[in-house]
């Protein structure tokens, strides 16, 4: 499945679910930040070797690493 | 006295708010181990107490587990009449969710809330507007447009707020109750997209802006350019400060100690005190001018990005990005870089930062530095036929000290690591906007930073002090070599003997736990000479005469990278980590691994 971590500079997505490895609390912050099914991401940067990438969404922008990124599923279609 | 709370999300502006009324006479309250902060003040008759900025009312780590369960406290109590909901008007949504938790916690203990529609003047920036009345009706509570920065509206809000404080009965609009997470999230979205203003308009500028600094090739650049500023800073502004503190308490030593005339008193004042206890306050201008640098790197929206960039290198020795700037910092002085690991958002990343901060050569170690570097190397040695070999040196002491403290962090990382792998913070980071900082927010926290430090690391020093001047006294008039210290030094003399030093090192050793600078004036008063801290070439030629073996110097030099030789780190240590044991435990630690590298150099060279 794609998640947030693939993807590319530039590239807009829809949030699907939260993947439960993360702790409830972790998920339930991320959805407090906007992170919530339906929500529309748009990738900002990506950084070399693999370091966090920044996304926007809503009205905020955030730098997430890897481990936080490839747990959040995005929705197939767009 | 009638309290008024004061809540928001990080970056809203609340810290400015909270500035505006209450202007500077502050009290800030901090909690053993944890970074969080309650800034006291008073508006007229009331009592303000600004909370740390928080995204939800369910905590991610300790820290945040203790600012909401005193949010929740301070909710509860009789005297809170008011809880003022700071919002950022540009991010409506992102503010709403946690605002709207809070106004359903003080629903449900019954106290009045007020919204504070912060930053209404970037709003009108972009030629667009809120309707502030429309937005009142459907919270069911006051709202007021205002700008903590432009003070637009803010003398309204003041007006307001002792009628505001007064009411009695509670209007209750809101129908969500706490627990029912993603309703709030819901409502906030719904709101915003009602009354909030688009995204994109927010965000255009900023991201503009981080096209340029998050670049690969130009924001490497300017990351380094500001860095190189932010370190230069510390030595070439506040050596000046330093040295007037400097001169101001030589001048005060010298007039005090003239109206007493000589004596055990005098000497007392002025070694002990003077000389101890002073040698500190000499730190406190480098403290705040670091302090200002970092504040102003942290309003400006900068801090965020340089963790950022920071985070990967730094993530492969178990450091978040945002250890940078308290590692750069620790060159200067290891008190301020501790202080400014509170911004570290993974409590264990930010232990392990704390923790080897010390590693990191400050300028207390310089004169350390310089006198036995002048000792070991002639002036005219180069290195591979171009370098200064002097400087070759300098250059080695510090990177071995970089080096030092990575490999401490990978050992602790490990060591840690299973433990707390489920309840750690994960990077997850707003790069909020790009702002001009404001004056009255960074004054208030250059004076913390100083009255803090003073505070904390007061106490212990004059102790250490007293104990070490008594020792080096007594019995008196026998000068340090036949005082108690020195006898000491003789007793313990083969503890020093494995690293090829005498006891004349040892006491000079002993005596730099107050400072490690107090070594230069201590071992030059070991050779009979007065005043070695400004003479050092003159020392360093002494020890040559002497004869200070190169495995020994080494050894001594590296025994001073890594040696916690600082009462004033320990003592922040422990207020920071809220434990003695970790502090106390990090300068045996660090004393016996640097006591080994340094036999072992003793040995080989
Ligand atoms: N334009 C504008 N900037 C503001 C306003 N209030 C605060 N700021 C700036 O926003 C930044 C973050 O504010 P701060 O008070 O530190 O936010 P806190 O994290 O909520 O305490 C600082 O650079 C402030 O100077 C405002 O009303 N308008």
């Amino acid at each position: 499945m794609k998640t947030l971590w693939d993807l590319a500079a530039n590239q807009s997505a829809v949030v699907d679910t939260i993947d439960t490895q993360l702790t409830t609390s972790v998920i339930s912050r991320l959805e407090e930040m906007g992170f919530s099914e339906g929500q529309c991401v748009l990738c900002i940067r990506r950084s070399p070797f693999k370091g966090p990438l920044v996304v926007q969404i809503g009205d905020c922008v955030y730098s997430l690493e890897q481990s936080v990124a490839d747990k959040i599923n995005l929705a197939l279609a767009s | 006295m009638e309290r008024i709370v004061l809540v928001g999300k990080p970056n809203c502006g609340k810290s400015l708010l909270f500035n505006q009324l209450t202007g500077l006479r502050q009290k800030v309250a901090n909690f053993p181990g944890v970074t969080v902060e309650l800034k006291t003040g008073q508006f007229n008759q009331f009592e303000v107490v600004d909370f740390p900025g928080t995204y939800s009312l369910h905590s991610l780590s300790k820290d945040e587990e203790i600012a909401v369960e005193k949010l929740n406290l301070a909710v509860d109590d009789h005297e809170t009449k008011l809880v003022v909901c700071v919002l950022d008007a540009a991010r409506l949504e992102r503010s709403l969710v946690f605002a709207l938790q809070v106004q359903a916690l003080a629903r449900r203990n019954n106290k009045a809330v007020v919204f504070v529609l912060n930053m209404i003047d970037e709003v009108e920036r972009y030629g667009l507007q809120i309707d502030a009345d429309a937005l009142q009706a459907e919270l069911g509570a006051p709202v007021y447009a205002l700008s903590a920065k432009t003070l637009q509206g803010v003398s309204e809000f003041k007006n307001a707020l002792p009628e505001l404080v007064a009411q009695t009965t509670v209007p209750d609009a809101l129908t969500i109750q706490l627990g029912e997470q993603t309703k709030f999230i819901e409502r906030a979205r719904q709101l915003n997209a009602a009354y909030g203003i688009r995204s994109d308009v927010v965000l255009k500028n900023q991201n503009r802006i981080d096209r340029f600094l998050l670049n690969n090739v130009l924001g490497g650049v300017a990351f380094l350019g500001i860095m190189f500023f932010l370190f230069q800073s510390i030595f070439t502004w506040a050596q000046p400060l330093m040295d007037g503190t400097e001169a101001a308490i030589g001048w005060i030593a010298s007039t005090v100690t003239g109206w007493l005339g000589a004596g055990m008193a005098a000497d007392f004042l002025n070694d002990a005190i003077f000389g101890g206890v002073g040698a500190f306050l000499v730190f406190v201008p480098q403290i705040m001018v670091l302090t200002l640098i970092i504040g102003i790197l942290e309003d400006s929206g900068y801090l965020a990005r340089a963790a950022l960039i920071c985070h990967k290198p730094l993530s492969l020795f178990g450091l978040s990005g945002r250890s940078f700037i308290p590692y750069l910092s620790g060159h200067a002085c290891a008190i301020p870089a501790i202080m400014a690991a509170r911004t570290i958002e993974s409590p264990r990343k930010r232990l392990i930062t704390m923790l080897t901060i010390p590693l990191m050569s400050c300028s207390a170690r310089l004169p350390v530095y310089a006198l036995l570097v002048a000792v070991l190397i002639p002036s005219d040695a180069t290195f591979l036929g171009v370098f200064d070999l002097q400087g070759a040196a300098f250059f080695g002491l510090y990177f071995f000290g970089i080096v030092m403290a990575l490999v401490v962090s990978t050992l602790m990382n490990l060591f840690t690591r299973k433990r707390h792998e489920l309840n750690d913070m994960p990077f997850i980071l707003e790069l909020p906007s790009y702002r001009l900082p404001h004056w009255k927010p960074l004054l208030q926290r250059v004076l913390n930073s100083g009255v803090q430090f003073i505070k904390r690391a007061a106490p212990v020093i004059f102790i250490v002090s007293l104990c070490l001047w008594t020792l080096g006294y007594f019995p008196q008039g026998a000068g340090l070599e036949h005082s108690l210290l020195g006898k000491i030094g003789h007793f313990i003399e083969p503890i020093f003997e494995p690293l090829g030093l005498d006891w004349r090192y040892g006491v000079a050793i002993m005596m730099s736990f107050l400072a490690r600078e107090v070594f230069v004036g201590a071992l030059g008063t070991m050779f009979g000479m007065s005043g070695a801290e400004e003479n050092i070439a003159g020392l360093a030629a002494q020890i040559q005469a002497d004869g200070l073996s190169l495995g020994a110097g080494i050894g001594l030099l590296l025994f001073y990278v890594v040696a916690l030789q600082c009462v004033a780190t320990v003592a922040m240590l422990r207020a920071e980590t809220g434990k003695s044991r970790i502090a106390w435990g990090l300068y045996v630690g660090y004393g016996v691994l640097a006591y080994c590298i340094a036999a072992l150099a003793a040995h080989i060279i």
